[in-house]
């Protein structure tokens, strides 16, 4: 499957504009250039060419939209079309995205600026876009049937309105929001304050939290699925395809998050506190931050968290929610620790050539290597530099180095621990594990069916 | 001395049988046309067993092909000259030839010596007699004993090869059956494994009574499911059995573990109507019906003829008066009553054979048809299955290992697809088996073997 992106103009580095738009010539005269996401990697942070000056934010696995300032209105032209994303390296998935990738390109702003967006429907079905968090008049909210006649295929709308509070905001379709959403239609919005000073950090990476259900050998989402995915995504990528977060020791750091799937993810960060200095609503007063090294975001939620990456490492970041670090999985595997299957698996085997005793010990895997269905993924993948990394899904890596330059984000590579300072084997003499007294060894619990006292409430027995 | 006129009779009766041609018994006792017929129809040789030499001989031949798995057309060999019932049937050859030999022979002349002295006389008295009536009647009694050897002949044939065809069918049901025992033990194999995996499940803890209870259910009736099989198995082998005639030891004979590969292409057969007509027996034997029954005016008055004069010539000689006359007595009476009446009947009997003969090529016509659309039908249906529906549940399984693989479903979807492959596989079996019967079925609507260049085997394929 090769990539819609190939034949079309593409982004080198973040600001270079190469090759055509997708707009035609004629139309070119009214409309502004409509660039194509180059891939999933992490772009460069786009600084800003005209307009107010601003920090850039990084946009984890993704890029920022370059825009044309037009009497001194900033111009964007967004188009929504099928986009074939790599949620991984060995994984497509047909996904609706805004100009090439799903996740659509970060918008930044300025606060006060005037932001006009042209929005083009590629799509095979009507849209519209709904500005997450902005405050903006209402025709301009972008709910279809409410604010606005839907986007028809084929056609272009304008929005235009002015950004008029700093903080960190989403876009998202109102139209058959639950297909178009599922289908990874997300974009995340950043607008920075004027004075460039406030809020300030040295590295701000945006992303948003995304769920997929693509079965295993299928590429696209089945967009009726409520809870059970498969595919928990930051910016349409999972563990070991999302980039680290590379920052250097000393360094502010931000992280803002936009939750755009349909349950709470708990994000942790390892080795550090960070406050949340920031939700949908704008900047959170620094007296009424806390402090925590976990933050639940809520469905349709954003959260800004902000530490002094003071803590040298490798740190894991990751949602909490145990299934969400996993790729594909089935949820209906029963589960096998503690059955013996000797004997058994021998008898499968006659029957099942090829099959593998896999869970009697627990989920590892234990680096086995076997072959899977197309287009999925392994539950847990990745390797460090002391074996496998059991995750998948929602996690990467915030790698904290000393003294790296201001704009460098490539991988530092594994982290190299100071002597001494990376748990060891007890090589010594080993005293008999405790056991709590009259505790069976090994014994599985045995029941009976439990009776039931009608009227009198119930007792167990 | 009345010596003479017998004398002369004879003679005249000797020149009658030189005109009639007197029958003998053949040397094969009309086997041989029957042996060339199943050669010919269902491609195996028939003798009759006649002595001991003859049946160890036998013995030796069945000890060779029933060293190795015993393939469709050794059992037909077998069946064609092992099965006692057949062995019976061609004994009524030897009865109808030694009917046919003792009609066209005349009675032994009898030889009178007398002598006697009485009263100073001696007298001499020499008499030769003979049996005036099968002189006469030979040679008609000859025909219609000819006609009924024939007709045995066509007979024995047609019940030679109604045996071999029932064996050819008991031989691919009874594989078939062996083959579909085999697969129900494997599936039971996978229930077994279920089982034994929910139990252990149940054990650590890790499972429901309900988990556990359902898993057991379905080996349970993978046990049932075996049991059965079994008896069909062993149904579908002594039918085999008994058609073969074997017994005792070499009633263990083994079968092939797997029926033939269907061939890579099915008979292309135009004209199936007319193979029909020409090669069944009950459409020639129909025919030879009408034939004979054309004749049948004349004889029907030589009939007549014949059987007075026999019983006037009998007469004639319980009386002691001179056979001659009574001969020529009884000579005219029968063309008296060569009535209308008479030759109404065997018009009536002719047309009869006509019709008989008429319906009988309907039948072999629309049988012919039939089998040959049954056959088509259920080598389309075989290929299907083969090519289409079979490679479909390998690619099924495969993915669910691959799924398994993935740790997306678990060990009980593996063993839940191994047993549901089972329905495929059986399916696939018995379409297999319905081809190798409509093939079967095809061969004895057309009145027996087809050409074997149209039996162009297919590459092996697997189905399990
Ligand atoms: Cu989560």
């Amino acid at each position: 499957m090769t990539s819609s992106n190939s034949r079309r103009s593409f982004l080198a580095g973040a600001t270079t504009l190469l090759g055509a738009g997708v707009v035609s010539r004629a139309g070119a005269a009214t409309l502004p250039e409509a660039p194509v996401g180059p891939s999933a990697a992490t772009a460069a942070p786009l600084v800003p060419p005209n307009g107010r000056p601003y920090n850039p934010v990084v946009t984890l696995n993704g890029w920022s939209l370059p825009w044309r300032m037009k009497n001194g209105v900033k111009e964007f032209h967004l188009v929504a079309e099928p986009v074939v994303r790599e949620v991984a390296p060995g994984m497509l998935a047909n996904l609706w995205g805004y100009n090439g990738q799903s996740p659509g390109p970060t918008i930044e702003v300025v606060e006060g600026d005037r932001v006009r967006i042209f929005v083009t429907n590629k799509l095979p079905e009507h849209t519209s876009i709904h500005w997450h968090g902005q405050i903006l008049p209402n025709g301009m909210d972008g709910v279809s049937g409410v604010t606005q006649p839907s986007i028809q295929p084929g056609k272009t709308f304008v929005y235009e309105f002015v950004a008029r509070h700093a903080g960190t905001f989403m876009y998202h379709p109102h139209a058959d929001e639950m297909v178009q959403m599922a289908m990874g239609m997300m974009g995340f919005w950043v607008t920075h304050p004027k004075d460039i000073r406030q809020h300030a950090v040295d590295r701000d990476f945006v992303f948003l939290l995304g769920a997929y259900d693509i079965e295993p050998g299928s590429y696209t989402p089945k967009v009726n699925t409520m809870l059970d995915f498969n595919l928990w995504t930051f910016n349409s990528r999972v563990f070991p395809a999302i980039d680290p977060m590379v920052v250097r020791q000393g360094d502010r750091v931000r992280i803002r998050a936009g939750n755009l799937t349909m349950t709470n993810h708990p994000i942790h960060l390892h080795g550090h506190t960070f406050e949340v200095a920031g939700t949908d609503g704008g900047w959170v007063r620094p007296s009424a931050r806390w402090p925590e090294v976990t933050t639940d975001i809520g469905v349709g939620q954003m959260r800004a968290i902000e530490f002094v990456a003071d803590n040298p490492g490798d740190w894991a970041f990751h949602c909490h929610k145990s299934h969400h670090t996993m790729n594909a999985m089935g949820h209906d595997v029963p589960t096998l620790i503690g059955v013996d299957h000797r004997g058994v698996a021998e008898k499968i085997n006659k029957l099942v050539p090829g099959y593998m005793v896999m869970g009697e010990k627990g989920g590892a895997m234990g680096g086995m290597q076997m072959q899977l269905p197309e287009n999925t993924l392994p539950m847990m993948t990745g390797t460090g530099q002391y074996g496998e990394i059991e995750m998948g899904g929602m996690f990467t890596l915030v790698k904290v180095r000393e003294g790296l330059a201001r704009g460098d984000y490539r991988d530092p590579g594994h982290y190299r621990h100071p002597k001494g300072t990376v748990a060891y084997e007890w090589k010594g003499e080993l005293p008999p594990a405790p056991q709590a007294p009259g505790m069976q060894q090994l014994a599985p619990a045995q029941g009976k069916p439990l009776e039931l006292k009608r009227g009198g409430g119930h007792e167990h027995h | 001395m009345n010596i003479d006129k017998p004398l002369r009779l004879a003679s005249g009766a000797v020149l009658a049988l030189a005109v009639s041609g007197c029958a003998t018994f053949s040397a094969d006792g009309g086997m041989g046309a029957v042996d060339q017929a199943t050669q010919a129809k269902a491609g195996a040789a028939t003798k009759l067993l006649r002595t001991d030499d003859d049946r160890q001989a036998l013995a030796g031949q069945l000890r060779a092909m029933l060293a190795q798995p015993l393939s469709a057309d050794d059992a037909v060999r077998i069946a064609l000259l092992n099965n006692r019932g057949l062995q019976a049937t061609y004994w009524e050859l030897g009865i109808a030839e030694a009917d046919l030999v003792q009609a066209g022979r005349l009675q032994n002349p009898a030889f009178g010596y007398q002598h006697k002295r009485g009263g100073g006389e001696t007298s001499i008295e020499r008499s030769l007699t003979f049996n005036l009536v099968s002189l006469v009647t030979a040679p008609l009694a000859s025909r219609i004993e000819g006609r009924m050897f024939e007709g045995a002949k066509l007979r024995v044939t047609a019940e030679a090869l109604r045996v071999a065809a029932d064996t050819r069918r008991a031989h691919v049901e009874a594989v078939a059956a062996a083959q579909a025992l085999d697969y129900a033990r494997q599936v039971a194999g996978a229930a077994d494994a279920s089982a034994e995996l929910a139990e252990r499940m149940r054990r650590a803890g890790n499972w429901s009574a309900y988990d556990q209870a359902r898993e057991q259910a379905f080996h349970a009736e993978a046990m049932a499911d075996v049991a059965r099989a079994a008896k069909a198995a062993t149904a579908a082998r002594e039918r085999l059995t008994r058609l073969l005639g074997l017994w005792g030891e070499d009633a263990g004979y083994r079968l092939p573990e797997r029926l033939p590969d269907l061939p890579a292409a099915p008979r292309e057969l135009p004209e199936v109507e007319r193979a029909a007509l020409r090669e069944r027996l009950d459409v020639q034997a129909a025919t030879k019906e009408t034939e004979h029954t054309a004749s049948s005016f004349g004889l029907t008055r030589a009939t007549r003829f014949i059987n007075v004069l026999e019983l006037g010539a009998v007469r004639e000689r319980d009386g002691g008066e001179p056979a001659s006359k009574g001969y020529e007595i009884t000579l005219e009476v029968p063309l008296f009553d060569w009535g209308g009446a008479r030759t109404r009947r065997a018009e009536a009997v002719y047309m009869q054979a006509v019709n008989r003969l008429a319906e009988t090529a309907v039948n072999a016509r629309s049988e012919a048809r039939e089998a040959y659309l049954a056959y088509r039908t259920s080598y389309d249906l075989a290929k299907h299955y083969r090519d289409v529906v079979i490679p479909l549940k390998k690619q099924v399984s495969d993915e669910t290992l691959l799924r398994y693989n993935g740790m997306l479903v678990s060990t009980f979807e593996l063993l839940a697809d191994a047993r549901e492959q089972r329905v495929a596989v059986a399916a696939a079996i018995d379409a297999l088996k319905d081809y190798w019967l409509a093939d079967a079925d095809l061969e004895t609507a057309l009145g027996g073997r087809l050409p074997a260049s149209a039996q162009a085997h297919g590459a092996h394929h697997d189905i399990k």
